[in-house]
């Protein structure tokens, strides 16, 4: 796992990164399939399964997670990289270029 | 402006193409990259992960390059991507924030669940010069063709992390023990220690990558 920007959140990121990727490998293979599924049922297996995963995530790694994020987050300040955060995100919603990847699976 | 675009197909599953594209730092084609952190993330109601990564990597200048336009050989870039664990779909979206008057250079990439159980990327690239002076068109060439060189890379670091994955698949295992991705990953890697390999073969240099402290001379 890469390092983090500021060198004394690398063991917090480590953490958060292993808890986070057994996390993400059963989120990524749902045991349930909405392709058959009418859309309003499908609108409510989303809504299930995003409950139930937040759920899980906050168990395991809500701790870890919090603690990363406040020492990045600080570190970002520190650094003055806040600032060229949210001036991409202000340019960002001015003259973005358009996506040109199309879903074609929605 | 140019623009470019690529498909190719992974043999892997959708799900293991996506856990590769997310371990893939570090990786040994992935040298330039200094830092990864997580800066925000959130499940949507739709059961998507929102995830903003920013990077710092470490970039060349082409020899041509005029002297002081970048004061600095590392940029920080921007990478926002979109899980859809139900549709089976990645989004992710990578862009430099800085020098960006030199030249922008946006990198889309799109992962899918094909028909036959596979798994389809496609990439797409804009390359932005603003800086004028007659460079603009050498700029954006020579970004193109860096992309071009960047692209077959990110797809041998992934290749190597699928690759590991599928090693890891052969043991027993199940999802809810307590050991992480990693450490099933290390385990995998200890049991090869076991295994005569060559040495400077492809296993030990990716085990110094992974592992740095645990490469050992006995």
């Amino acid at each position: 796992m890469a390092d983090s920007l500021s060198p004394e959140c690398t063991p917090l990121k480590k953490e958060y990164d292993s808890c986070f990727n057994a996390w993400f490998e059963g989120y990524l293979e749902p045991a349930v399939s909405i392709s058959q599924l009418p859309a309003q049922q499908q609108r409510q297996t989303r809504e299930e399964y995003s409950r139930k995963k937040a759920e899980e995530f906050q168990r395991k790694c809500g701790k870890l997670w919090e603690a990363y994020r406040g020492c990045v987050q600080k570190a970002l300040k520190g650094k003055g990289l806040d600032k060229m955060l949210e001036q991409s995100r202000e340019e960002n919603a001015f003259n973005s270029m358009p996506p040109v990847i199309q879903d074609k699976a929605k | 402006m140019k623009f470019y675009s690529h498909s190719f197909h992974y043999d892997d599953p959708w799900s293991i193409v996506t856990l590769a594209y997310f371990l893939r730092y570090p990786n040994p084609y992935a040298t330039h990259i200094i830092s990864c952190d997580v800066i925000s993330r959130e499940l949507k109601p739709s059961g998507s992960l929102l995830t903003t990564r920013l990077i710092l990597k470490k970039g060349q200048l082409p020899r041509w390059a005029p002297k002081g336009i970048i004061s600095r050989a590392e940029s920080w870039v921007i990478e926002e991507s979109e899980v859809d664990p139900l549709g089976k779909t990645v989004r992710c979206t990578t862009k430099n924030l800085e020098f960006t008057k030199v030249m922008k250079v946006e990198e889309s990439v799109f992962f899918q669940k094909t028909t036959e159980g596979k798994t389809q990327q496609t990439t797409e690239a804009r390359i932005l010069s603003g800086l004028g002076w007659g460079l603009t068109k050498r700029i954006e060439t020579h970004g193109l063709n860096r992309f071009k060189a960047h692209v077959q890379r990110s797809r041998e670091g992934v290749s190597l992390i699928l690759s590991l994955l599928r090693e890891r698949g052969l043991q027993p295992m199940t999802l809810n023990a307590p050991s992480t991705t990693l450490s099933m990953l290390e385990n995998t890697t200890a049991r090869h220690e076991n295994t005569p390999r060559k040495q400077n073969g492809p296993w030990t240099r990716l085990k110094s990558w992974f592992y740095p402290s645990s490469s050992r001379d006995d």
